[in-house]
């Protein structure tokens, strides 16, 4: 019974593709997100109570070798601290989620599972930069670390109602998949509330993200 | 004096209902989709009749249909709410 409410949970997330990116937004704001490559995705669906506080579902999937690890999580995500400067602002978030894990990258098994981690960005209208990190475990049966760090640049400083468009280099490092560092360039674009990627990592990963504000 | 009373309280009518021009310089706003929550909490007031955010200037303009409508209170609440920070508000 325990494993068909995972795979129901899991199916949805992953049927309904929702994904979540930006940990906290505007009081009362909802964002969905879907971050897509073959060695993982990661998809949410967050609710910001205020402009500090978010909560959400959040599915994750890690691929090594044909073998997946899946997480269904319950997230609450805090915006520790955002500086709100005259052309740029900077911001600091402390995530964390429990919930379940369906592991067989390594040891095969479906049990608790718990996430804790960081966010933290600082962006102008033209230069973007960002890193965070999320461990994941489950006691005696799963551990696994992310690191992901982004650069980017704006060509131009584009007004509010009109296409922006962002390039972007990431470099992500998850020693339990891969001992290398995966690099990706990306073009980020968002439309009103919309936001979406394409890129294609140095191991000729496809990625494809998408992101909505409402 | 019952005619000066009438022109008096006709001027103080007038003037309370003309629209009133906000204009709200805010810090942080860099980014169009997270500042189109800003954009969503001012259209959700009836009074406001038009807003418009201008990323160049860091500047909200809000159009409401009577002077006074928005007290600078409310304003700096729905922008720290927002996730920004208010530098200056202008009334015209």
């Amino acid at each position: 019974m325990r494993a068909v409410g995972i795979y129901l949970f899991i199916f949805f997330m992953t049927a309904s593709n929702l994904v979540l990116a930006h940990p906290v937004i505007y009081g009362g704001g909802k964002v969905v997100s879907s971050f897509n490559m073959p060695s993982y995705s990661d998809n949410q669906l967050m609710y910001s109570m205020t402009s500090k506080w978010a909560s959400g579902l959040n599915h994750w999937r890690f691929t090594k070798e044909g073998r997946n690890t899946e997480l269904g999580l319950a997230r609450l995500n805090h915006l520790l601290y955002r500086y709100n400067g005259e052309d740029s602002q900077a911001n600091f978030y402390l995530l964390s989620g429990v919930g379940i894990v369906d592991a067989e990258l390594e040891t095969k098994g479906t049990r608790e599972a718990y996430m804790g981690g960081f966010e933290t960005d600082w962006e102008s209208r033209t230069l973007f930069v960002a890193l965070k990190h999320y461990q994941f475990t489950s006691p005696s049966l799963f551990d696994l670390g992310m690191t992901q760090a982004r650069v980017g640049f704006s060509p131009s400083e584009t007004p509010f109602d009109q296409l922006q468009t962002w390039f972007m280099l990431q470099a992500m490092y998850m020693p339990e998949t891969d001992r290398t560092v995966m690099l990706t360039p990306l073009l980020r674009f968002f439309y009103h509330n919309v936001l979406w990627e394409v890129g294609s990592s140095t191991r000729g990963e496809w990625m494809a993200n998408l992101m909505v504000h409402f | 004096m019952k005619a000066l009373t009438f022109s008096l309280f006709a001027l103080l009518s007038i003037a309370s209902v003309r629209a009133e021009d906000i204009t709200v310089k805010v810090n942080g706003m860099v980014c169009s989709l997270c500042a189109q929550g800003i954009q969503k909490k001012f259209k959700a007031i009836s009074s406001v009749q038009e807003i418009k955010v201008d990323l160049s200037s860091k500047l909200v303009s809000i159009k409401t249909q009577n002077a006074n409508d928005l007290a600078d209170d409310k304003i700096k609440t729905i922008i720290t709410e927002a996730g920004y920070n208010v530098a200056s508000i202008e009334r015209k």
